[in-house]
């Protein structure tokens, strides 16, 4: 069954892309042991880059000093691996299914800019979030609802329950 | 709703329960009874007072002794870079854990043979591996190191060697005969290293 | 093989990040195959004319949650070496809400931003660039939120132990929950107005 949108463009049936999905986390876990994640990626990132601006710095803070600094090697991780794997994946899909187009996505009824905007806004709260909960849907929520983390399932419900809220809230930005 | 979506459903639910009903699997795996009869049989657990002294004196690494008696027995004396376990306690997964890391040689040895023999029986049950008694307990090592024999004239050379070894292996142990009084330095107990590489909880896993 | 197939040394740890790349290649791929490089696709929940979230992320969840399970069962996984995520009640919930704002706003959660990104979407693009700033925010005020963040810690907690029940019969009552949610979400997309996106 294709369930296509108005672009045009064909997606997968969902239920066959989230067996795909579930698929690649279970042998996440029967490798490596552990679940995705993307948000962690972000954080190895910033904590790299602060410590090649001022080392000292990281030494002191109490919270970068846990991933960065020393002798640590914050970029040479599982997380950064993963996460480029991820771009060339969805980079590939993107050819296979013809949907590679440079272009900001948004409801016909806002600018571009405003769109922009929130997303830039967006990002920035939401990365916030994510170091708060340790975690972000894909680390926390879903990976922690597959080994049944209580941890992953009060985020994962915080998450959803609240952006179904502020989405009516805002909902002048998408419908 | 499709009829398709309908069957993967019930598939989906169908699997959930399966796991459900499933018999829960016990969590420690036992050797069978007819593996357990050939270990019982075969003499090979035992290890000779002499083979474990020297081992002892060589600094062997692989040798993991195993003091089965009492708090207060083993701190009156052990042998050198042994480390206490409680009998009751044997069977704990902190105790299993460390009986089940790699390249170690585990030697039990209590006063006697009884108490060593009960765990050794115990352990292998529970699948350890490279599992072997102190033939005599402390009071045969007691007996042949520690006391001076008799040499006795009609002794043969391999014997002679052996008493002169066990001669060398007293002194290494009591300072006895040496012109200095120090007593040989006792080896701290090696920091045991337990199998399971524990999950990623420094580099913060999981995001 | 018993896995995690790493942890217990059968593979050599060196091929644990080669094994990432793939993995987060099968990642991206079946998340912008299902639509999620698309934000007005993600936020369709909400609005009720795109479930796809939901049926995608909560099929993945109960095949993976069922899929070890079983492999423990089969003593194919040691279910105590699997990383599970350990709770910091606090910091948990008030992670989530402000996560579930920045979501809403923006449209993406990091994983479907990069998606977006890696097929020319500027709006994901801008989304995860603002995800390090976010970071970075954070990171430089840690100290205001250093209490918080480590409070309410339970340690690796699972939630069936929340309820009482066993992991398998959570599962259970999480596909029955997963089933009625797919065909509520057929139900209600029928009776949506039509959305132009």
């Amino acid at each position: 069954m294709k369930k296509i949108k108005n672009d045009g463009s064909f997606y997968l049936n969902p239920y066959l892309g989230g067996v795909i999905l579930g698929t690649v986390l279970l042998l996440s876990f029967y490798i490596s042991g552990r679940g995705l994640g993307a948000s962690g990626a972000v954080k190895n990132t910033v904590a790299a880059t602060v410590n090649v601006i001022a080392p000292q710095h990281v030494e002191k803070s109490a919270y970068y000093s846990q991933f960065a600094g020393g002798d640590k090697e914050p970029m040479s991780n599982w997380l950064v691996y993963e996460v480029l794997g991820v771009l060339a994946g969805a980079f590939i899909s993107g050819i296979v299914f013809n949907r590679l187009k440079l272009k900001v996505e948004h409801s016909p009824k806002i600018t571009s800019r405003r769109r922009l905007l929130f997303a830039l806004a967006g990002g920035l709260v939401f990365g916030f979030g994510a170091q708060l909960a340790r975690g972000c849907t894909s680390g926390a929520a879903l990976s922690g609802m597959a080994v049944l983390s209580f941890g992953g399932y009060i985020t994962m419900v915080a998450i959803f329950g609240t952006a179904f809220v502020v989405a009516w809230i805002l909902r002048k930005n998408w419908i | 709703m499709e009829r398709k979506y309908t069957i993967l459903a019930v598939l989906m639910i169908v699997l959930a329960l399966g796991l459900v009903v499933l018999p829960k699997k016990k969590e420690m795996k036992e050797a069978d009874p007819k593996t357990l009869l050939s270990a019982i049989t075969e003499k090979s657990r035992f290890l000779s007072v002499d083979l474990v002294t020297h081992r002892i004196i060589e600094n062997d690494p692989t040798l993991l002794l195993i003091d089965l008696r009492p708090a207060d027995q083993f701190k009156a004396f052990a042998l050198p870079g042994s480390i206490n376990i409680q009998p009751d306690s044997l069977l704990s997964v902190t105790t299993l854990e460390l009986l089940n890391q790699p390249g170690k040689d585990k030697i039990l040895y209590a006063n006697s043979d009884l108490t060593a023999e009960k765990a050794w029986l115990l352990a292998t049950r529970y699948s350890v591996d490279r599992l072997y008694i102190l033939k005599g307990g402390l009071n045969e090592w007691y007996n042949t190191i520690i006391k001076p024999g008799e040499i006795s004239t009609a002794a043969s050379s391999t014997e002679l060697d052996l008493i002169s070894f066990r001669n060398a292996a007293r002194q290494h142990f009591t300072g006895a005969g040496q012109t200095t009084n120090e007593p040989v330095a006792k080896k701290a107990p090696e920091k045991v290293k337990v199998v399971r590489k524990p999950p990623e909880a420094a580099s913060g896993g999981g995001c | 093989m018993i896995g995690p197939i790493i942890s217990s040394g059968i593979v050599s740890p060196a091929w644990d990040n080669i094994f990432a790349v793939l993995l987060g290649m099968g990642f991206g791929f079946a998340l912008e195959s299902s639509g999620f490089s698309s934000s007005r696709k993600i936020i369709g929940t909400f609005f009720g004319y795109d479930f796809v979230v939901v049926k995608v992320f909560f099929t993945a969840a109960i095949v993976a949650s069922m899929g070890l399970l079983y492999l423990s069962y089969f003593g194919l996984v040691d279910y105590s070496l699997l990383y599970i995520q350990p709770t910091f009640l606090t910091s948990a919930i008030v992670g989530g809400i402000i996560m579930g704002i920045g979501f809403s706003m923006g449209g993406f959660c990091p994983g479907t931003s990069l998606c977006a990104a890696a097929v020319g979407r500027i709006d994901g693009l801008v989304f995860f660039g603002g995800m390090f700033i976010g970071v970075f925010l954070f990171s430089e005020s840690f100290s205001l939120f250093e209490n918080m963040f480590y409070s309410g810690s339970q340690g690796a907690k699972m939630i069936n132990e929340a309820f009482g029940i066993s992991p398998e019969l959570f599962t259970f009552f999480l596909v029955l929950a997963a089933v009625g949610m797919f065909f509520g979400a057929a139900w209600v997309q029928k009776k949506v107005k039509k959305v132009e996106y």
